[in-house]
């Protein structure tokens, strides 16, 4: 059976701009333009659970920016089909509120109408597991506590694309249990959910196909068995490197995502 | 350009839920803060009022201006100043607020300055009632004419978004925006004729810049509804003006939001 395509990447590449502000560079190395992800090109199905890994600063939480439809690609072309939301922990919960307020509150920021938000308080509440500090205001929680409420309200949003990014680290085992089993529910809904995270065992559990991200450039896509594996293999190799050849290879890298001489018009320069 | 306007028209009408809610919850949080609350939000311009009337009312003991007590002619044009003055420089700092937000979420931008103006609405309210308990001692009760109100409270509305659509972008784009507005607010609390009265200057080329600024529409409105009862006719080339002035950063406004609203994200 042919799927319909979800989510569709041409050749797409993010540019961030990176300005030095001490003085001791001359001024054409003061700007440089770095790309966070460079020439990605891959299409997610619906219903596919989809898994990206990665190291740090390989360009995890930008390709979420762009799925999400938060950030606009400055290269390439991206095609999407239903809509997208990206799970935000922390984002818009206000200390000085309790957290059912913050419940209404973070309810209404991700747009979800009034009746809606009453259905799903109770839900929320349980979710959380917050308890007797439902009338006390968020600052008195403890940061899993916060966590744990922020995540629950998300995870009520019913959207047709689902972007998690290391979204589990939040609360402990039982709740990342929780957490994963509500998720699976949503899998079996047939929503088409992206997972970022570098923690593979729960990306080998989770997700159907994995795509493996290194120095902003896609470095394998496809089935999770075998992406998985190699990542892993990537990893091991990584870490039997010396001090002095991990900080070559990184530099290398790096040096690899500068884009030489970058033509910029003055409108572009006058708005960076 | 028209598209950018009526995306901004949409998203402002499709997400009015979310606007109450945003403004309920932040007037909230901020009570919250402080111990005596709502308290504040009646003392502050009330302190504020006492101040004005001190320095001008008592020190330089102004006479009274078309045979209306100073205190309460002063009044009836601070109160539209005190709601669009928060208005303008808070709402240059709308977006920039929510940077947290906006950048780990799909939201909707363009809202953010409907937000800020909802949540002064509040404070001009509070500074209704103080001011007319003020104009009751005096013997000025409500009538009729103040339904004259609601139409330029429409319009502070209506000149604070538009100006702040433009201005919340440009804060975006360079920090400074906001720093300028602040400064430029000071300058205009003493250029505009609120505190004395536009006649003192003349007739002559002065008067016609003065009454430029669109923000004199708004008070000249606010004592005519008061004191004058001329209506709206009467005031017909400042109306124009200003509802040119108005629709003109509206579309800017619209058009800058439009043009960067993917593109925020990149500017913090």
């Amino acid at each position: 059976m042919e799927r319909e395509t979800a989510i569709q990447f041409k050749d797409v590449s993010k540019i961030y701009k990176l300005k030095r502000k001490d003085k001791e560079v001359s001024k054409d190395q003061k700007t440089q333009y770095f790309y966070a992800l460079k020439d990605i090109s891959f299409e997610v199905k619906k219903g596919q659970v989809l898994g990206i890994l990665g190291t740090n600063g390989s360009g995890k939480s930008t390709m979420a920016l762009v799925l999400s439809g938060i950030a606009s690609p400055d290269e390439g072309e991206i095609v999407v089909n239903g809509e997208q939301a990206l799970v935000a922990i922390n984002t818009g919960l206000n200390k000085e509120l309790t957290g059912l307020e913050n419940i209404e509150l973070k309810g209404a920021l991700l747009g979800l109408p009034k009746k809606k938000i009453k259905e799903i308080t109770d839900g929320v509440i349980e979710f959380a597991e917050i308890g007797d500090f439902l009338y006390q205001p968020v600052k008195k929680y403890s940061s899993g506590m916060k966590s744990r409420l922020g995540f629950s309200i998300n995870l009520c949003l019913d959207p047709d694309i689902l972007i998690i990014d290391e979204a589990l680290s939040v609360g402990d085992k039982g709740f990342a249990k929780k957490c994963l089993a509500r998720m699976n529910e949503l899998k079996e809904d047939g929503k088409t959910i992206i997972f970022i995270s570098h923690s593979l065992p729960q990306v080998r559990e989770f997700c159907d196909t994995a795509m493996w991200l290194e120095g902003g450039k896609m470095k394998e896509y496809g089935a999770i068995e075998e992406v998985c594996d190699h990542y892993a293999e990537y990893i091991e190799h990584y870490h039997t490197l010396t001090k002095a050849e991990k900080k070559a290879e990184r530099e290398e890298k790096f040096k690899e995502r500068i884009i030489k001489n970058r033509k910029v018009s003055w409108i572009d320069r006058l708005f960076g | 350009m028209f598209t950018s306007a009526k995306y901004v028209l949409n998203e402002n009408y499709q997400n009015f839920h979310r606007i109450v809610s945003i403004s309920k919850y932040e007037l909230l949080a901020e009570m919250r803060e402080s111990k005596l609350g709502v308290f504040w939000n009646f003392a502050n311009p009330a302190i504020q009022v006492l101040t004005y009337w001190f320095v001008f009312g008592y020190v330089f003991n102004r006479k009274d201006v078309h045979d209306i007590p100073y205190l309460v002619w002063m009044l009836g044009g601070m109160v539209v100043w005190f709601f669009i003055s928060p208005c303008i420089t808070d709402g240059c700092n709308s977006v920039y607020r929510k940077v947290n937000v906006i950048t780990k979420m799909k939201f909707p931008v363009s809202i953010l300055p409907m937000t800020v103006v909802l949540e002064k609405m509040f404070d001009q309210f509070c500074l209704f009632i103080i001011m007319i308990v003020i104009f009751a001692t005096q013997g000025y009760y409500p009538d009729l004419h103040w339904l004259g109100l609601i139409y330029y409270l429409f319009c502070a509305i209506v000149f604070s978004v538009s100006l702040s659509l433009t201005t919340s972008v440009l804060n975006m784009l360079a920090r400074d925006t906001r720093k300028l507005i602040l400064a430029c607010m000071r300058l205009l609390l003493y250029l505009t004729p609120i505190l004395w009265n536009i006649e003192r200057v003349g007739q002559g080329k002065v008067s016609k810049i003065i009454m430029c600024n669109p923000i004199y529409y708004l008070v000249q409105g606010y004592r005519d509804c008061f004191f004058y009862h001329r209506g709206f006719a009467a005031y017909g080339w400042s109306m124009a003006w200003f509802w040119g002035i108005t629709l003109a950063l509206f579309f800017f406004g619209s058009y800058m939001m439009y043009k960067f609203k993917t593109r925020f994200i990149d500017m913090i």
